[in-house]
């Protein structure tokens, strides 16, 4: 039985006040406007299994926190069904329902009982709460003297104590130092383990990845895409493109607006990575040369365009970037409907780890793109010389032991 | 989601239709948060407060400080061979509770929806803490009025004490129901919290509080009745000041008081479920 079922599920709220006001209702008998609603979700089915992990992401305004306040039952859908097996603990908010004079200690007790455990639950496990959160020292100190770290790791070791069926995670880890967000994974992987549906919404697409199976994209209340954590991060990639393409806006990136404009004068159609068979290919094995074919189409005439091409990490640090401009190649003009192909060829050193390809086409003065795929694919680098990192400098070992030397005073 | 302006919308069968006897299972597995919520009021009220709980007398003995000055030596109202002060703190005290519990009933969904929205439990569980959490004060001013008639020499002790848990629980049903009510329709309309605080206000001088029965006209006093806080403060001075079983007057306070708990009951279960839509 899975353990969550959404079965065409629509949320529709009413656009504005929902109760006019005297001089709207007035106006109502005159003929003013009918109602509006905004669809929220529109139709949206899918289903976790117990021990499966699903991420949701999409820009803001998606529907994803929709989704989140109908999977908790704060909110019921329109048309449409939707089954929760077991008992669900949700993260929308951490600490949410915390008294900011109460005690760290009280305030365990009072979350605790809020997320629909009983006292005597809280009691067996409130020392690995307390472990969990770090915040032994200040169990009966006021919550309100916490850093927003503390308050939001509390939060978490309580939510994750539960014990539920099914945890829903709120875009929470963004709080929290390394090694916490590193604890919180863990103990999200062992919940798992133990056979707990998890649904985790964020707009760390590197988190999706490392917690997720499968990945859930929303776009304007439209679930978009279903598939792989890895496919679906790069399907919302694209439907950010799409997105500003028809705004004609500028870039959007996840964290927010990038400055240079999009105009899609040209397109990129194709973005393949081959081994040297010419073979198109997703794994490549540390070392091996590659290329990276690129196909492009003119919609305006446009004048000596620069291509570049990026590798990234998935949490987005740049390993490599370059472009035509810097490699002093003289690209030529195009018209309307022509197309091209650039093609980098490469080694590949790097070590063990999932990677992106990001492709540009940028105006010869910098000024805008053309297009631009941030994420155009990701692909996968195997190393067996174990070494660790990014990228494989081949050190040469020497080893030399010393004699035992004796000490003189 | 934040451009359009998210409200309620239309209404769903599904969410309605859950029997009453899963409902009450379902707060029933709930009662620990129902304690730990309780808790939670009562603790933060008077953190950070130099009097804490002395609060809980200071409102009724304030009132009633002012109306035995007025009614002592301004307007000299006879209560028999009750002093007025004791004749009023008796009927403040009950009234007291009902009003303030009503008052943070009637809040405790708008004050707690950046929980309501975000976290399912049952909903009552805000407004029947809200009252339960009245139930200290009331005690601590309960305390006051025995050392009050302990200083008047005015004797209490008589088995029709026992009739005290029944008085309260008629008074505790009443204001459950108005408070559910108001609770929900709060949600909705901001207007109805300072309807009901100017109710209130009203019905205190509708009810016998600061004067007695006796001063109403006779032949309104059928209809005087049909106030259910009128059979529930005459009931608490009959047990306390005179000693004698409260008279008829209470079960009709108490039918009363009970239809309109299931009422108030039932329509905050009915619109529930639009609660965190509109916010």
């Amino acid at each position: 039985m899975a353990a969550i079922q959404f079965d065409h599920v629509t949320k529709r709220y009413r656009i504005g006040q929902w109760l006019p006001t005297i001089r709207e209702a007035l106006g109502r008998f005159g003929g003013a406007a009918p109602d509006q609603y905004h669809v929220a979700v529109n139709d949206v089915s899918f289903a976790i299994e117990p021990g499966q992990s699903l991420g949701v992401i999409g820009p803001n305004g998606a529907g994803k926190t929709t989704i989140l306040k109908l999977l908790s039952g704060v909110t019921y859908p329109t048309t449409g069904k939707l089954n929760i097996n077991g008992r669900f603990s949700a993260l929308i908010e951490l600490g949410a329902g915390f008294h900011p004079d109460l005690s760290g200690r009280e305030n365990i007790y009072l979350n605790g009982t809020i997320l629909g455990m009983r006292r005597a639950e809280i009691r067996e496990r409130f020392d690995q709460i307390v472990e969990f959160s770090g915040i032994s020292a200040f169990l009966d100190t006021p919550v309100k003297r916490y850093s927003s770290g503390m308050y939001a790791r509390l939060g978490f070791a309580i939510a994750a104590h539960v014990d539920p069926d099914v945890l829903i995670v709120d875009e929470v880890l963004a709080v929290g130092d390394y090694a916490f967000q590193t604890k919180c994974y863990a103990r999200m992987n062992e919940l798992r383990a133990k056979g707990t549906a998890l649904i985790f919404v964020s707009h760390n697409m590197d988190a999706v990845r490392r917690v997720c199976d499968r990945g859930l994209v929303m776009y304007r209340g439209n679930n978009i895409f279903q598939g792989s954590a890895a496919e679906a991060v790069i399907a919302y990639s694209e439907a950010v493109r799409r997105a500003a393409r028809a705004a004609q806006a500028t870039v959007p990136t996840e964290g927010g607006l990038s400055e240079r404009v999009m105009t899609f004068d040209a397109e990129i159609e194709k973005v393949t990575l081959f081994n040297d068979q010419h073979q198109p290919i997703t794994v490549v094995q540390s070392g091996d040369a590659v290329t990276v074919g690129i196909e492009v189409k003119f919609h305006k005439p446009v004048q000596e365009p620069i291509f570049s091409f990026t590798i990234r990490t998935t949490d987005g640090r740049i390993v490599y970037d370059t472009t035509t401009r810097w490699q002093k190649i003289q690209t030529p003009n195009f018209v309307a409907d022509e197309r091209c192909y650039v093609e980098y060829s490469l080694d590949m050193p790097l070590l063990d780890g999932e990677y992106e390809l990001g492709v540009d086409v940028i105006a010869t003065d910098f000024s805008h793109y053309y297009d631009r795929l941030e994420r155009a694919m990701g692909f996968w680098v195997k190393s067996s010389d174990g070494a660790q990192g990014l990228v494989d400098l081949e050190a040469k070992v020497r080893f030399e032991k010393f004699p035992l030397q004796e000490h003189r005073v | 989601m934040t451009v359009v302006n998210p409200a309620v919308i239309e209404a769903t069968a599904q969410a309605t239709t859950r029997p009453a006897s899963a409902r009450f299972r379902h707060l029933f597995a709930h009662r620990d948060l129902l304690l730990a919520w309780t808790l939670r009021t009562i603790r933060a009220r008077y953190k950070q407060s130099v009097i804490g709980g002395l609060w809980a007398v200071l409102q009724p003995t304030a009132s009633t400080a002012i109306f035995s000055l007025v009614f002592t030596y301004f307007v000299a109202i006879d209560t028999g061979n009750i002093p007025y002060i004791v004749f009023s703190y008796v009927a403040m005290v009950p009234w007291t509770l009902f009003t303030s519990s009503i008052a943070d009933m009637v809040d405790s969904l708008v004050a707690n929806m950046n929980l309501v929205s975000k976290i399912y439990f049952p909903r009552e569980i805000l407004p029947i803490s809200a009252m339960l959490a009245r139930l200290l004060d009331f005690a601590i001013a309960l305390a006051l009025l025995i050392l009050l008639m302990v200083y008047y020499r005015i004797p209490f002790l008589s088995f029709n004490l026992l009739y005290l848990p029944l008085i309260l629980g008629i008074q505790i049903a009443l204001a459950l129901g108005l408070g559910f009510m108001g609770a929900a329709l709060n949600v909705f309309y901001r207007d109805v919290k300072h309807l009901i605080m100017l109710g209130l206000q009203i019905w205190l001088y509708a009810s016998p509080i600061i004067y007695p029965v006796t001063k109403v006209p006779a032949w309104l006093r059928p209809y005087y009745f049909l106030n259910p806080m009128s059979g529930v403060i005459e009931a608490y001075r009959a047990i306390l000041l005179s000693q004698q079983a409260p008279g008829s007057y209470l079960i009709s306070a108490g039918a009363i008081s009970l239809v309109v708990l299931v009422i108030g009951y039932y329509f905050f279960k009915q619109v529930e479920f639009q609660f965190a839509d509109v916010v």
